[in-house]
């Protein structure tokens, strides 16, 4: 995730080069890691037509981003259990029996199979998810595909992590910006906590602006890794960020340490801001957060003299009942402070110009408003779907050049728990065609009964993986994907930044697996629409994009590692915002033309049921998995061979809990068994729940789904509306409640356990 | 509170030149281009006993055997 890198001229007189020996047998690639959503440059060595190592870029702009999971890729995606072959059901749905079919035989049933469920419901009743990593990015063609047959129903876990984001920063600002790490003088991580081995840019970034001076300020209820470095932590209650936010605000605005110029002239609705901001003294938002006013006004103030300073995207305000009002008051502080597209700050970058971005290819132009109309969850919750952002796609062209500019694919989504309603039967319509491509979808959202029963109640579902997951077992067709050894790639980071990386192909794909665009050329051919995926192959894709730089993909993947825009700050000043008023909107006229509060306020807990007296959350990741993947990965397992659920020793100690001994976690949605591990860094009465646990060795197949049932933090996550953020239906996950209950009996330690917990 | 607007041209034009920089630290063909690079490794390098990167696990990575890991996809 570059950005500008830190520059010293005295330095410049003294460089010396660094080069790396290359290895003798050996060929290299540049490549871009896409195990998990970051995408480190890095570089593959290939032996014999394998990729055996994958090491850092020799570029010092990437030195040293890579984690773990990055060099093990070699044997993780050469693991046994990966599918190489597609694979049709054979038995009941769920009843793991299978048969190898060809990938021509499959495609045409899967397009006569889509075509009736169209033709007896509409095109409406086809919903697809994807994550965009594992087996990647489908490079815009899935929503191309979709918006051509006509289904507005696509939905992604960017729902409650990042897309989300971008869709409600839109706003208050018209784009999603990107923090330069590198001249900033001031960073805010709220809850989140980039480690060496997870997020490991980011981790990189955050330390080297520690190392020239820059200031940290860490919001977590958790004595994270992070805070234990940083200037000011904030020890907030689970899922009070934007009642903190409305605090620094209101700290800010008394104080007057806002950029008044900027607001003078590039904002509306300050009154307004400051007459809510008033109803959040700092006695009230001390109450609310459980932090000391003296603390929430030092870190304000740090925020706001220091800078100009970052607030990094943050996926832990992106899953909470708050959370669009905690988003944009992100986006508010960013703006008021003057911290808007200047170096430090947050860059507005936009599109590049010479190529093609994956926005166009998705030609949301030619779905119709009336199927717009039926994306679910737009009536009740409409914030990032159609419905939410319509009224952006005038401003987005005038500022952006682009009517549909679809950031981190999070921009034009359905609501994910809308779309589980139709797929089981209890929505507007009925939804009966499901396609996940690399989405362990099971796992993957809230209410994981109900996606269960959503899923047994499909006519077709198709899932495009590397291995048998437990979304995969409860599908009519599973596909074999490649992965980012196997496949060229080109990436902007989904419209997040203007320059582009590419990655290129080091190796063949085993068996029978292939990429995400063969997927879709294969099925609009299925469906007699050849012409929607019209290239012959993924690097004439590629050609076509980047037609405009005057180079092949070949050529530009050779060329150069990161194709940078011409750097232009404060655009702002040439065209405005892209927001409906040009200016940045601290009172949304969107958001209040959909109905709801176009101010930023805080929804306070639901009364505690006495039944279930603790709170949880959920969503964090051990550094050996991403998401639900990685378990299969003997390496990565021995790290983390079971879930264990953090507690503080208070906690551990009222609830007569031993570390290591297995408990049950149980609240109105559902329980899953943990094991105990007792942590100095916990606050008392949060309970921290491991994010996308299942064993790939455990009995495959409904009632089973290889322990999914009996381990996923899905089964605690609710979406009842109490539990649902306002504007976009997104699920809370921090700070849920929930009870621990003690075990009869330990069960017998499996052939994992006895490993090392991370 | 409102930046200077002379100091705020000068961090633009430093940033401009820092992205330029890394521009042609990305091409690395040309011998400017190589220069960059230079520059950039230089004036990001961090002490060893400071570096915050160093880690075994990665430090110490030498990579598969390709014939280990064809047995190891066969199921031997
Ligand atoms: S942090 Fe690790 S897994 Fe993620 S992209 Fe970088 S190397 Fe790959």
């Amino acid at each position: 995730m570059p950005a500008p890198v830190p520059f010293d001229p005295q330095a410049v007189a003294a460089a010396t080069p660094h080069k790396r020996n290359p290895r003798e047998g050996v060929e290299t690639h540049r490549v871009i890691c896409s195990t998990c959503d970051i995408a480190c440059s890095v570089v593959t060595e290939v032996k014999k037509d394998r990729v055996v190592r994958v090491r850092s870029s020799d570029n010092p702009i990437f030195r040293d981003n890579i984690c773990m999971k990055g060099i093990i890729a070699p044997k993780a995606f050469a693991h046994p259990d990966r599918i190489l072959h597609p694979l049709k059901r054979v038995g009941e749905r769920g009843s793991g029996e299978w048969e190898r079919v060809s990938w021509e035989e499959a495609m045409a049933d899967i397009g006569q199979r889509l075509k009736s469920v169209i033709k007896e419901y509409g095109p409406e009743a086809w919903a697809v998810s994807t994550s965009q990593w594992n087996t990647c990015t489908d490079h815009g063609l899935g929503r191309r595909v979709m918006n051509h047959i006509g289904s507005p129903n696509w939905i992604s876990g960017v729902a409650l992590c990042a897309g989300n984001t971008a869709a409600i920063n839109r706003m208050t600002y018209g784009w999603f910006p990107m923090g330069d790490f590198n001249n900033t003088k001031c960073i805010v991580l709220i809850g989140h906590n980039p480690r060496r081995h997870s997020w490991t840019p980011i981790f990189n970034f955050i330390r080297s602006a520690q190392a020239r001076g820059a200031k940290l300020i860490v919001m977590d209820p958790r004595r994270s890794s992070n805070a234990e470095v940083a200037d000011i932590w904030l020890p907030l209650k689970a899922g009070s960020d934007a009642a903190m936010l409305l605090g620094w605000l209101k700290v800010i605005i008394d104080e007057e340490l806002y950029d008044r110029d900027f607001v003078a002239q590039w904002t509306t609705g300050f009154e307004a801001l400051c007459a809510r901001v008033n109803e959040y003294p700092l006695a009230r938002v001390a109450e609310l957060t459980g932090c000391a006013p003296e603390m929430i006004a030092k870190a304000a103030r740090l925020y706001a003299t220091a800078g100009p300073s970052i607030i990094p995207w943050t996926p832990i305000t992106d899953m909470q009942r708050n959370s669009t009002s905690g988003i944009r008051l992100q986006s508010i502080l960013r703006a008021i402070c003057g911290y808007l597209d200047v170096p430090g700050g947050e860059t507005l970058q936009g599109f590049h110009p010479d190529i093609v971005p994956e926005s166009t290819i998705e030609m949301h132009e030619i779905l119709s408003d009336e199927q717009k109309a039926k994306q679910l969850g737009s009536d009740t919750h409409p914030a990032f779907t159609y419905r939410g952002q319509h009224a952006f796609a005038e401003p987005m062209k005038r500022v952006w050049g682009h009517e549909y500019p679809n950031q981190i694919t999070g921009c034009y989504m359905a609501n994910p728990s809308a779309t589980f309603r139709a797929m089981a039967g209890e929505g507007a319509y009925p939804v009966k065609a499901f396609f996940a491509l690399g989405n362990n979808t099971v796992l993957s959202y809230a209410n994981m009964p109900l996606i269960i029963k959503a899923m047994m109640n499909q006519d077709l579902i198709v899932v495009h993986e590397h291995f048998m997951t437990p979304t995969a077992q409860l599908a009519d067709y599973v596909l074999p994907g490649d992965s980012w050894l196997e496949r060229p790639w080109l990436t902007d980071s989904f419209g997040w930044m203007s320059s582009y990386r590419a990655s290129e192909k080091s190796m063949e794909p085993p068996g029978e697996a292939t990429s995400t665009f063969d997927f879709w050329k294969k099925l609009a051919g299925a469906l007699d629409r050849p012409d929607i995926v019209p290239w012959s192959d993924l690097e004439s894709f590629y050609d076509d994009r980047l037609r405009g730089t005057g180079m092949s993909f070949r050529k530009f993947a050779r060329s150069t590692e990161m194709y940078f825009a011409r750097p232009e700050f404060r655009k702002y000043l040439r065209t405005g915002f892209a927001t409906p008023s040009g200016k940045v909107e601290l009172k949304s006229s969107v958001l209040e033309a959909l109905g709801f509060d176009p101010l930023p306020y805080f929804r306070e807990d639901p009364p505690l049921d006495a039944d279930y007296p603790l709170k949880l959350f959920t969503g964090v990741r051990e550094d050996g998995y991403f998401q639900t993947a990685q378990r299969q990965v003997p390496d990565m397992r021995k790290r983390s061979p079971e879930p264990v659920m953090f507690v503080s020793p208070g906690t551990a100690r009222a609830h007569g809990l031993l570390e290591d001994e297995w408990v049950e976690v149980e609240n109105q949605t559902g329980k899953i068994s943990v094991k105990v591990g007792v942590r100095d860094a916990m606050p008392d009465g949060l309970v921290r729940i491991p994010h996308g646990w299942w064993k790939p060795e455990m009995k495959q197949g409904a009632g089973h789904l290889s322990g999914a049932l009996e381990y996923s933090d899905a089964q605690l996550c609710r979406d009842d509306e109490d539990y649902l953020d306002r504007e976009q239906g997104i699920p809370h996950l921090k700070g849920v409640p929930c009870r621990i209950v003690k075990l009869a009996t330990q069960p017998v330690p499996g052939p994992e356990a006895g490993g090392e917990v991370v | 509170m409102t930046p200077d607007a002379r100091e705020l041209r000068r961090r633009e034009r430093s940033a401009k030149l820092t992205l330029w920089l890394a521009e042609r630290a990305s091409r690395n063909n040309s011998l400017l281009d190589r220069l960059c690079r230079k520059i950039i490794a230089r004036a990001t390098r961090i002490k060893p006993d400071q570096d915050f990167m160093r880690d075994p696990l990665i430090d110490n990575d030498t990579g598969f055997d390709p014939d280990e890991l064809e047995r190891y996809q066969r199921g031997e």
